[in-house]
């Protein structure tokens, strides 16, 4: 055959471009048809980008309605700083930024630009803002030269606005941009209630009090948009838009008046005694302390207060690491802990209720049961001596009279008698202090009262920080006293006091009441969703003859007699009786920790108020004066009929 | 009876003679051209008409006006006996030459990194298009003295005319150009009668040629990346992988109908890039589905398949070697700038005859086939 015959070298060639042909065609039905759906898919995700955007979040109400946390749109000029790094003229940049802030009606200076860019963020993934409220004049600047401002960029965002300022502000919380490890947690699927509300690396999340325990009511539903886009990613159009909805609002047993209104008394009396002397000539360094508000009836929380405390709206923004750290140190104590959940203090003589209820339960004493108290309770041999404050001397003492002055050595006596048992860490265990009181808010700490047993493991298991693993007979003694080895919070206190007065029924503390639809009118019994119902954690027994005398004992604390007399002077007691009991727990080295705990009106109670000041001396002095002041409103409140919408509605 | 009504009309020369040219145009190519043409235009509009509200018109007008011109240069090379262009060969051969020469001097311009074109007015010259006639019209000159019998002195003859206008267009530099080059030359080796251990010979030297030069500085490394980017479609790191996807993807939109015209969101958003020209049958293909694109290069077959059977029919080697030249010109575009797109060709820039946007090229490609069509012509006189 002829290889070089024009006739084959023509076939051949037409073969090779029939070949090409054929593969062309084979390719584009492989394209077309076979694989198109996957490639598709792929073009899909290529031509269209997802906007969220971030609904806004349920707004708060006190208990009587009132809105005490609610939103606006603020727009925020902020820079990136890495992007800033790589731009040519940086400070033309900023002195241009800086015209077009201070043309549009945000006067900033450069120099004031440049400190905000030094400022270290608390949260170092967010752009530095430069400029909060800016008018929209500004944004549409930016936005149609773009190009002239890299590395700056504007955002409009929702943010809370707290039209009572700082008050109630441990209670509420904050919201700030999710964390990237939170975001890991909250994955598509993980959320328990199978609600899937689309967290992004910006979206906002509550991050303390109830907004961060309601996060999933108060969480509105993210509006997601599908922009079309072109090759140059700028939008063309919209593909689909599902508009954001707002989270569910809420209705808080908070009394925004009755929360102001400790708050102030608080913040006045620590300021008031820091600086002074206590008795034994102490300096009181009163630098914090808490006030707690419960309706004994539900557990619901009317107030709840911390001093010192912060404004939640630093937060807003974004709060910078300066201030961060000075809000962490502010006359020695830090702002940013709860102290009414997380706080732990020896109880003193608060304690005495416990006390008492394991006596006389137990049938070791009854009402009338006295002994001689000169000042002076000795254990042991060679003799321990355990004091009277101030050394005072009661003479005959019952557990009625006990109470009302206060006498230690009634109590030490009997704390000497139920040495060996466990009876006064079962009665505590029945008011609720060996654990967490379960309230809807985070970070919450557990007090402890240490037995025989517990005080060896702690030894045990820490030897330096416990150097003594023996219970001795004054371990108990001190412990009938509600020092050395027991610590409660604050809210632990309420919560006892409230079981006491309710007759033995202890609840777990609640903040939040109702959950309402979407921008509710919290009046409108169709707005609300569901009611937190009560939860009752467990019960004291507390028969007429346990429960008479030591109430009888607390009535007389108010009284002429009582250790919180001074406290009350001017008090119409008996158009509002008052019940409690006063505290004053020695911290070494530093002035007292002074409580009191009570509730009134003393039939039928419907408050428990109590205080816990630190380095503030004598139990009436301090906390007395402070629960004094909230009573002031509560009386007026319940002699106006103007009580709260907890009890209105409740019943 | 189709062929007696249309020449019907015809001189009354034509009518008494049979071997008049006019009575023997092809009409099948002619269709062909038409409608090529006319896909072309709606093509380079949907790829250029932008997402709107204000579609731009300016490349369907410019490429308008280049069809017009092209039709004219076909009448021209279809008009004037074929065989004149014997003398010619060589006088265009140099004209070509000149201007590869003086494009790569300061007085071509540049774009996309290649001195290419000259610039004129709003139109620009690419001189590599003329390129490819000229030289077919210079090899089938050679080959065509031959006789079919070539030995080592006349092959390096044909490869050094060859190999000149190659050079200066790689100096540009235009690799796609260049092997459509590269490929009208073998076609007309290969039929002009090259001895076979020549042809091994050539192919052996090609390879290893192609092997060094991916291995070699010779070629800038877009150049080497957009070579290798549809052998390794997994590796991110190589920029030309983007385009080839884009393009995949658009064509894969257009599924077995397509999305109709002028709404493939991939081509109205501009995700494939030189969408106009070098990737054109993106637009087609996802307008149009896989029908309407097969029917275009089932037309493009077609035309193909007429152009190598005139190549056989021609009356002289001459006029086969033009034909053959065309078609490797035509066949080589398609399946490179098609098989680019649809990821199966290295990434090279060189237009769809008749379909890309283009002026040198759509008016370069209407010339060629003037020439087949006058081969056709006159293939009894």
């Amino acid at each position: 055959m002829d290889t070089s015959s024009p006739r084959l070298r023509m076939s051949i060639l037409g073969v090779v471009v029939l070949g090409c042909f054929l593969a062309l065609f084979a390719r584009l039905w492989y394209l077309q048809i076979m694989e198109a759906p996957a490639l598709a898919v792929q073009a899909t995700a290529n031509r269209t980008r997802t906007i969220a955007t971030e609904a806004p979040r349920g707004r708060i109400f006190d208990a009587k309605g009132r809105v005490i946390v609610d939103n606006r749109t603020s727009l925020i000029v902020s820079i990136d700083r890495n992007e800033l790094k790589k731009v040519k003229n940086r400070n033309e940049l900023i002195a241009r930024l800086a015209d077009v802030l201070t043309a549009n009606g945000t006067p900033i200076k450069i120099s004031t630009i440049e400190k905000r860019l030094t400022e270290k963020q608390a949260d170092q993934l967010q752009g530095a803002p430069i400029a909060a409220d800016v008018t929209e004049e500004v944004i549409h600047h930016l936005s149609e030269y773009a190009e002239d401002f890299p590395s700056v960029s504007f955002e409009r965002k929702t943010v809370r606005v707290y039209p009572y300022g700082t008050a109630a502000s441990n209670v509420l919380g904050y919201t700030g941009r999710i964390t990237a490890e939170t975001l890991k947690t909250l994955e598509a699927g993980s959320d328990p209630d199978g609600v899937v509300k689309s967290y992004h690396p910006d979206s906002i999340i509550g991050l303390a009090g109830v907004e961060a325990t309601y996060e999933k009511e108060l969480r509105g539903t993210p509006g997601v948009e599908l922009v079309q886009v072109d090759s140059k990613n700028r939008p063309v159009g919209t593909e689909s838009y599902q508009p954001p909805k707002s989270g569910n609002d809420i209705q808080l047993h908070i009394d925004i008046d009755v929360q102001i209104r400790a708050e102030q008394a608080l913040v006045d009396r620590l300021a008031v005694l820091r600086g002074t002397s206590q008795r034994d000539g102490t300096k009181r360094g009163a630098p914090a302390g808490s006030v707690v508000v419960l309706d004994p009836r539900d557990g619901g929380v009317v107030a709840l207060a911390t001093a010192p405390t912060y404004d939640p709206q630093e937060f807003a923004n974004g709060i910078s690491q300066d201030r961060y750290n000075q809000l962490q140190n502010i006359n020695g104590a830090s702002a940013l802990i709860d102290r009414s959940i997380t706080g732990q203090y020896a109880p003193g003589s608060t304690f005495k209720l416990v006390t008492a209820t394991a006596a006389l339960s137990n049938g070791l004493i009854d009402g009338k049961s006295s002994i001689y108290d000169d000042g002076v309770y000795k254990v042991g041999n060679p003799a321990q001596e355990f004091r009277n404050s101030g050394d005072q001397k009661n003479g005959n003492v019952n557990v009625v009279r006990a109470l009302t002055v206060s006498s230690d050595v009634y109590f030490y006596w009997l704390g000497d008698r139920m040495d060996g048992t466990t009876l006064i860490q079962d009665a505590a265990s029945a008011f609720g202090y060996d654990k967490k009181t379960g309230i809807d808010l985070p970070n919450e700490s557990a007090g402890y009262v240490l037995t025989k047993a517990e005080k060896k493991a702690l030894h045990n298991k820490y030897p330096t920080a416990y150097p003594n693993g023996d219970w001795y007979t004054g371990d108990n003694v001190q412990l009938a006293v509600g020092q050395n080895v027991v610590a409660v919070t604050p809210l632990q206190i309420a919560r006892a006091y409230a079981a006491f007065a309710n007759g033995g029924t202890v609840y777990q503390p609640h903040v939040v009441w109702k959950i309402l639809k979407p921008n509710s009118t919290p009046s409108k019994p169709s707005d609300v969703l569901r009611i937190i119902d009560p939860v009752v954690t467990g019960t004291v027994t507390l028969p007429p003859d346990v429960r008479g005398p030591i109430e009888s004992g607390l009535e007389g604390v108010t009284g002429p007699t009582g250790t919180a007399a001074s406290a009350f002077i001017g008090f119409d007691l008996s158009a509002f009786p008052v019940v409690g009991k006063t505290g004053t727990a020695q911290v070494d080295g530093k002035a007292d920790t002074s409580l009191f705990a009570s509730y009134g009106p003393a039939v039928a109670p419907r408050w428990v108020v109590t205080a816990v000041m630190e380095e503030s001396g004598f139990g009436s002095e301090a906390a007395g004066e402070v629960v004094r002041h909230v009573y002031e409103l509560l009386a007026n409140q319940s002699l106006t009929g103007a009580g709260t919408a907890t009890s209105g509605t409740r019943d | 009876m189709l062929q007696q009504s249309i020449s019907s009309r015809a001189s009354n020369r034509s009518r008494r003679d049979p071997t008049a040219p006019l009575r023997h145009v092809d009409p099948v190519l002619i269709s062909c051209i038409v409608i090529l043409s006319f896909v072309g235009l709606i093509a380079v509009y949907s790829a250029t008409r932008g997402p709107g509200p204000d579609f731009s018109k300016s490349y369907l007008v410019k490429q308008s006006i280049f069809m017009v011109i092209g039709a004219g240069a076909l009448v021209l090379f279809a008009a004037v006996d074929y065989r004149k262009l014997h003398d010619w060969a060589w006088v265009l051969y140099g004209a070509t030459t000149f201007l590869l020469v003086l494009v790569i001097s300061p007085f071509g311009s540049q774009s996309h990194g290649a001195q290419s074109w000259f610039a004129l007015g709003p139109f620009q010259l690419q001189p590599a298009e003329f390129a490819k006639l000229s030289l077919i019209g210079a090899l089938a000159f050679l080959l065509s003295e031959f006789r079919g019998d070539i030995d080592l002195r006349r092959l390096v003859a044909v490869l050094a005319t060859a190999g000149l206008p190659m050079a200066l267009i790689m100096l540009q530099p235009d690799l796609g150009e260049t092997l459509i080059l590269v490929v009208i030359t073998m076609a007309i080796l290969l039929v002009g009668g090259l001895p076979t251990k020549y042809i091994v010979a050539l192919s052996l030297v090609g390879l290893i040629g192609v092997l060094g030069a991916l291995n070699s500085p010779v070629l800038a490394d877009y150049q080497r990346n957009r070579l290798t980017a549809f052998v390794n479609p997994g590796d991110k790191s190589n920029k030309a992988l983007y385009n080839i996807e884009q393009s995949q993807q658009a064509i894969a939109n257009g599924r077995l109908t397509g999305q109709g015209l002028f709404d493939g969101p991939q081509t109205k958003l501009g995700f494939v890039p030189e969408q106009q020209t070098d990737f054109i049958f993106t637009a087609v293909a996802e307008q149009f589905g896989f029908v309407g694109s097969a029917v275009m290069l089932l037309l493009y077959g077609l035309l193909c398949f007429r152009i190598w059977r005139i190549a056989q029919v021609a009356k002289d080697s001459f006029g086969t070697y033009i034909c053959v030249g065309v078609l490797a010109m035509f066949g080589f575009s398609a399946f490179e700038n098609v098989g680019m797109a649809m990821g199966i060709m290295p990434v090279t820039g060189i237009p769809l005859l008749l379909i890309s946007a283009g002026g040198s090229s759509t008016i370069t490609a209407l010339a060629a086939l003037g020439l087949v069509l006058n081969v056709h012509m006159r293939r009894f006189q």
